[in-house]
């Protein structure tokens, strides 16, 4: 695919580095020549204003699939992005930094409006981050999660750890609740699906799917080790922390949230309903004892600065939290942070990176997911008109594959061997991505 | 402060007043009492002579654009103190003596209803309807009618507007202060019509329902009957009354909204009208539950009589369904604790506004929990906006003032009179626009047997307690008073 870039920011080199081995990229940057790191990269350069027409013909735009707006100015972005847009209807992928532009931009009643914003995909790392902080207090255990059919569907991915109840057994022999299925089991960096006969060691890391209802009692009986989350504290105010704070106190975490600047504690206060926002510094342990910081089930530094984050996570962690989840500006120092006791460092760049490579990858085809860096994949497939109906085990299909779940008009049903599979369902298969083509094609055939 | 300017605006409003204060010549002559044409003929002339001359001081300047807030504040106090003196004029023609005239006109210009009358029967229709539209003008403000229907003041008004209009937040319906003076009659005029409407289909005397009409809009209380809604002895006239005091204790604006733009959840999302009508709903309830163990009341004569009583009562109007003077003291302590909380900012009720008692409540919470989280930052919301230091600052000054004001106020009165709930209800039924208090004062009673003093004190409360305070505050301060020509 030939990709073009406009931006060689941090974000702009990450992307690069992260695409440049199969995809062909040119970037586009006001500066007459490229920061030193990019060298390294195998990708062409052209200088000028990436919402300049002539800039973006020399970069060859009719030709190209994808434009990604990734410059430090989200003015810039957007106007370079309808520019594209405007050449050559392509696809455009913007980077924003800011909430106002971010909630334009995304609005799901823009389809009302006069005109749509036409950007077709937007990006806002520390949204993202926001969203795998929260996926990661929410459901602790799992690896991985990921929603389809509106949430009506799911897929957890768990780690075997040798102290659990199903460790060492066959999985016929597991008492899972009806409506999930393991779907795949990651086995020493080898994805494979498994059958009934399948044991399961430590160290596997179990791919689930099913209702939301079957993998929370899946997640309570099985790999929830300490109790639900209660109490929840948030270090920083900034983006990631408001819309945290905002998410938490949605599902009735009571939360309690520290930042510097009055100011911006009076912002919070003012937008945060039941939250409880405190003026004063994340490092002072005066502070963080008073409020009790020290029995809350999960903390998570947020500032923007990372030495900071490290230090408050140390001095909770010291305090008695038993997780702590620390922002890593920095994707590289993301282990150095886990290896001094931070449970779970994340990184904005990283969350972004992560989405836009799934987007890059599932644009053409039906991909609702990718598992494990791609290792596998769920697909959607519809099948056609006149299918005839046929029981899920006299399926004789070419590769490995399991049908996760039937989407059946409003219903979704979690089949069992003896489900009919009928015509117009939509079946959301799980299989590795080497054999998603054969896949498809026996059901659409 | 321009002298010359607050005389001119004056001497307009006084010029239009003139032809208002005619208005009850039509009762005397449907009533053919060719008697009560000279006493509202002399007052408008003497308030159409007066306003000429004032205008003439002015220079019949007729640009008011640029004028100042104090300059505002100062109209609007001496608009409401001179106006009272022309509506009590006719009073005077009756036989009541000045001291009680200026008591009466005052009493139903800032809808409190507090009487000094103690024979009715004495008395022709066109006195009562007078009593009754005092009270309907005071009710939405003079100032806000003559701002509906003055082009002069369509810039100037802004100030004057809310020196008038109570309650702590400025309500604007509409961009222009103008129309929303308007919508604002609008809405006022509209359920004048329909309690009239319904009154007298429930039976009650035309005349009777426009007058009563008139005072329960404006939250006001005069009755042209001596014994107020008891005397007519019907449950659905009670019932009817008591539904238009509601109303008229609650924010017109939010009415207006409701009913003319259809945003039906404008009431209901409202966070002080829900309290209001939880405040109510269960005063209420205590206040039957009372009547009907303790006194012996039917229940639904308890529920009915507690009801209207409560709402009578917090929003100001001051009507009897019953005369409460002879229950029992738990149920006179319920009665006297919603006297001290008063109908709806940007209602026709006086009072502390329930806006205000709510906010009082979150304060204390918020400081609670200040105590056990000093580094927090709490907000205090109103209707799910922070309120802002400047109104915090303005809504406590106020309590502050009013509780002042009440304590020295039943302090003095009490010693004048020699009667300490004379002295304390008194107070917090004038304060607070109210009308009636318990003893001596109260529903069934009058203030006629009160020394002048005390009549004197209880003028200047009322005139305080409508103008919300905050003008007379301002008039204290020695910067008010750099007079230029």
């Amino acid at each position: 695919m030939k990709i073009i870039i406009y931006g060689a920011t941090e974000t702009g080199y990450l992307v690069a580095s992260e695409l440049f081995e199969k995809h062909d990229i040119t970037i586009i940057d006001i500066h007459e020549s490229l920061p030193d790191e990019f060298h390294k990269l195998d990708i062409s350069f052209v200088s000028g204003n990436g919402s300049n027409v002539n800039v973006l013909d020399a970069a060859s735009i009719k030709d190209a699939d994808i434009f990604i707006a990734c410059s430090n100015l989200d003015e810039a972005n957007i106007v370079s992005c309808w520019t594209a847009k405007k050449i050559s209807g392509i696809e455009t992928v913007c980077f924003v930094s800011n909430m106002e532009h971010f909630e334009s931009l995304v609005s799901p009643t823009q389809s009302m409006y006069q005109t749509e914003f036409d950007i077709n995909y937007v990006i806002w790392p520390e949204e993202l981050l926001k969203q795998e902080i929260f996926r990661i207090i929410t459901v602790p255990e799992a690896l991985d999660v990921e929603y389809f059919a509106g949430g009506k569907a799911q897929l957890f991915e768990y780690k075997i750890k040798d102290d659990s109840l199903i460790l060492n057994k066959k999985i016929f022999e597991c008492t899972f609740p009806e409506n999930t299925l393991i779907v795949g089991i990651k086995r020493e960096d080898e994805l494979f699906i498994p059958d009934g006969n399948t044991q399961l060691k430590q160290a596997d890391k179990v791919i689930f799917m099913g209702t939301e209802q079957g993998l929370n009692i899946i997640a309570r009986n099985f790999f929830q080790r300490q109790s639900k989350i209660n109490t929840a504290g948030i270090i920083g105010g900034g983006s990631v922390g408001y819309m945290l704070a905002e998410s938490l106190e949605k599902i009735g975490i009571k939360t309690k949230l520290i930042e510097a600047n009055e100011q911006r504690c009076e912002y919070l206060a003012d937008n945060l309903k039941n939250t409880l926002v405190l003026n004063g510094d994340g490092t002072s342990l005066e502070l963080l004892e008073s409020e009790e910081f020290g029995d809350m089930d999960v903390v998570v530094s947020v500032t923007n600065n990372d030495e900071k984050n490290l230090l408050c996570s140390l001095l909770v962690k010291q305090l008695g939290v038993k997780r702590v989840i620390t922002r890593v500006g920095n994707a590289r120092n993301v282990d150095l942070f886990e290896k001094v006791g931070i449970d779970v460092g994340v990184s904005p760049m990283e969350s972004a990176i992560k989405d836009l490579r799934n987007r890059i990858i599932e644009r053409d085809i039906d991909i609702l997911a990718l598992v494990e860096r791609g290792q596998g994949e769920v697909i959607e497939v519809t099948t056609p008109k006149g299918f005839s109906d046929i029981a899920i085990m006299d399926i004789k299909s070419p590769a490995k594959a399991i049908i996760g779940a039937i989407k059946r008009g409003h219903k979704v049903i979690i089949p069992k061997g003896n489900t009919l599979i009928r015509e117009d369902d939509k079946l959301i298969i799980f299989t590795m991505s080497d054999d998603a083509q054969i896949v498809k094609e026996y059901f659409i055939k | 402060m321009r002298i010359s300017y607050i005389l001119n605006a004056i001497g307009i409003l006084l010029t239009y007043f003139g032809t208002v204060i005619l208005a009850p010549i039509i009762v005397a002559l449907i009533d053919k009492d060719y008697f009560s044409i000279i006493p509202f003929l002399t007052a408008s002339i003497a308030s159409i002579v007066i306003g000429l001359l004032f205008r003439k001081y002015g220079g019949f300047s007729k640009e008011f654009n640029d004028l100042k807030r104090t300059e505002g504040l100062f109209i609007t106090a001496l608009t409401w103190i001179v106006i009272a003196g022309i509506a009590a004029i006719p009073y005077l023609f009756y036989g009541l003596s000045p001291i009680n005239a200026y008591f009466e006109s005052v009493s139903g210009a800032t809808t409190t209803g507090a009487t000094i009358l103690t024979d009715f029967s004495l008395y022709p229709k066109a006195f009562f309807f007078w009593r009754s539209m005092s009270q309907w003008l005071g009710g939405m403000g003079i100032i806000v009618l003559f701002i509906a229907v003055l082009p002069q003041f369509a810039v100037a008004g802004r100030q004057m507007f809310f020196a008038e209009a109570p309650g702590p937040t400025e309500d604007k319906i509409t961009p222009r202060i103008r129309h929303t003076a308007t919508a604002l009659w609008l809405v006022y005029i509209l359920l004048t019509l329909l309690e009239i409407i319904f009154l007298s289909y429930a039976g009650m005397p035309l005349f009777d329902a426009v007058c009563n009409s008139f005072s329960t809009l404006a939250a006001g209380g005069f009755s042209p009957n001596p014994e107020s809604i008891m005397g007519y002895n019907n449950s659905s006239i009670t019932w009817i009354v008591t539904f238009f005091m509601f109303l008229a204790g609650a924010n017109f604006a939010l009415q207006y909204k409701f009913l003319i733009q259809r945003k039906f959840g404008a009431l209901i999302h409202n966070e002080e009208f829900r309290f209001y009508l939880k405040i109510v709903l269960f005063a209420s309830s205590l206040l039957a539950s009372i009547l009907v163990l303790d006194q012996n009341y039917h229940l639904l004569d308890g529920i009915r009589d507690a009801l209207f009583q409560i709402v009578s009562i917090i929003t100001t109007a001051g009507f009897a369904s019953a005369d409460f003077e002879l229950w029992t003291v738990p149920a006179k302590v319920a009665l006297f604790s919603m006297m001290l909380i008063g109908g709806c900012a940007g209602s026709a009720g006086g009072g502390i506004k329930v806006v205000r008692v709510l906010f009082s409540f979150k304060y204390i919470k918020r400081e609670i929990a200040q105590i056990l989280h000093p580094k927090a930052i709490l907000p205090l919301k109103l209707d799910k906006v922070t309120v802002s230091q400047d109104i915090m600052r303005q809504i406590l000054g106020f309590l502050i003032f009013y509780i002042v004001l009440l304590i020295v106020s039943a302090l003095v009165v009490s010693i004048i009179e020699g009667d300490v709930a004379v002295g304390l209800t008194g107070t917090a039924a004038t304060i607070g626009n109210i009308g009636p208090g318990f003893g001596a004062i109260g529903p069934m009673g009058n203030f006629d047997g009160l020394s002048n003093v005390t009549k004197i004190i209880f003028i200047v409360n009322m005139l305080v307690g409508r103008l919300e305070l905050i003008p007379f505050l301002a008039m204290l301060h020695p910067d008010f008073w750099h007079v230029k020509k």
